[in-house]
């Protein structure tokens, strides 16, 4: 697991985020046992304290649960786990939006044009499998 | 808690720390940033009494420094300061004799992470071999407090990757942590606060998490914004 952090926007954030990412993915499943704050902060190569913060707020956000003295896993809550891959999905839009915006292009060539370039991709991971 | 207070030092005519101020909390990294001659060392050895101050006042958890300290708070100069001719497990046996604090199994730990040879004689290590040497008799002292002098400097990509990694194990959890650098982008991620220095005096200190939140700039953004007004 390694992570490419950008050094403008709070480390903590961009951990949350890159989880965020995995669950969306399926990559972590409901349930699933993430690593300890340690582990984490070894893997990802960050501060401890950072790991903490970002395990803290996932927690108060309802995207990982903590039995106990038990490992924090991932939530189970479905419309949790729904509002993530949504969010992540509105925010990309609202992105590539922004970006169009400024060409003044019209929608139906962009989504045009979106299709094809997505077919012509997924049709080239098909090929490398 | 490591308090700095009001701290002014004079080489002769020359001031070479005016009236510098600021903490470093325990369980969290502080960084000093300053290019060479600002006076980084200079506060380092000042926490140590290794040098004398004209007038402020240092605290470590409220108390001044003593000789018992030395047992709760280490340095780790930017040079190695055993004899050359040692051999790497005959600087372990020295620290062992020196220090109540020295912990035999975290430095058997280190030599195992670093890929150390403990009959390698300290002379004729590499440069970044020696750096990781010298990391390693400070940090198998059980200390709250490490302080570090430019632990970064002068060694190769992969020996300075190695070294950031003990920053985010438990060989540095819980412990408070003083580190100077020149170049803070190996580190960015890693600390939690920087206090940036110039000419003897500190300019600003600052949570870096905080200024990445509030502010949206990185370490190296305050610094230009800083050195630069």
């Amino acid at each position: 697991m390694t992570v490419k952090f950008n050094n403008r926007d709070p480390v903590y954030v961009q951990v949350i985020r890159h989880f965020k990412e995995k669950i969306a993915k399926g990559y972590f499943e409901p349930g699933q046992e993430i690593p300890s704050r340690r582990e984490l902060a070894n893997q990802l190569k960050i501060n401890p304290n950072t790991a903490q913060r970002a395990y803290k707020e996932m927690g108060e956000q309802g995207l990982i649960f903590t039995e106990g003295n038990m490992p924090s896993c991932i939530t189970k809550d479905e419309a949790v786990l729904k509002s993530v891959r949504e969010e992540l999905i509105i925010e990309a839009v609202d992105l590539f939006l922004g970006s169009i915006k400024s060409i003044d292009v019209p929608l139906s060539e962009v989504l045009e044009l979106v299709k094809k370039k997505h077919d012509a991709e997924s049709g080239e991971a098909e090929e490398s499998k | 808690m490591i308090e700095v207070k009001n701290v002014n030092k004079k080489y002769g005519r020359k001031q070479v720390l005016k009236d510098i101020s600021f903490t470093a909390e325990k369980g969290e990294i502080t960084c000093l940033i300053g290019i060479n001659g600002v006076g980084k060392t200079t506060i380092m050895k000042a926490i140590m009494a290794l040098t004398p101050i004209n007038s402020g006042e240092i605290l470590m958890d409220g108390e001044k420094i003593t000789k018992e300290s030395f047992e709760k708070i280490t340095f780790i100069p930017d040079t190695i300061t055993m004899l050359p001719q040692m051999k790497i497990n005959e600087a372990f046996a020295f620290m062992a004799d020196f220090y109540k604090s020295w912990n035999p199994q975290r430095a058997e730990e280190l030599l195992q992470f670093f890929k150390l040879d403990p009959n390698e004689r300290i002379a004729n290590l590499s440069k970044g071999n020696t750096a990781k040497v010298n990391m390693l008799l400070g940090l198998s002292l059980d200390v709250d407090y490490l302080l570090m002098d430019e632990p970064f400097s002068g060694i190769d990509i992969f020996s300075r990757e190695q070294i950031a990694e003990v920053f985010t194990s438990h060989l540095i959890e819980e412990r408070g942590v003083i580190i100077t650098t020149h170049e803070i982008s190996d580190i960015e991620h890693l600390i939690d606060k920087a206090v940036l220095m110039d000419e003897g005096a500190v300019l600003r200190e600052f949570s870096v998490e905080e200024v990445r939140e509030n502010e949206g700039k990185s370490v190296v953004d305050v610094m230009r914004e800083v050195y630069r007004a």
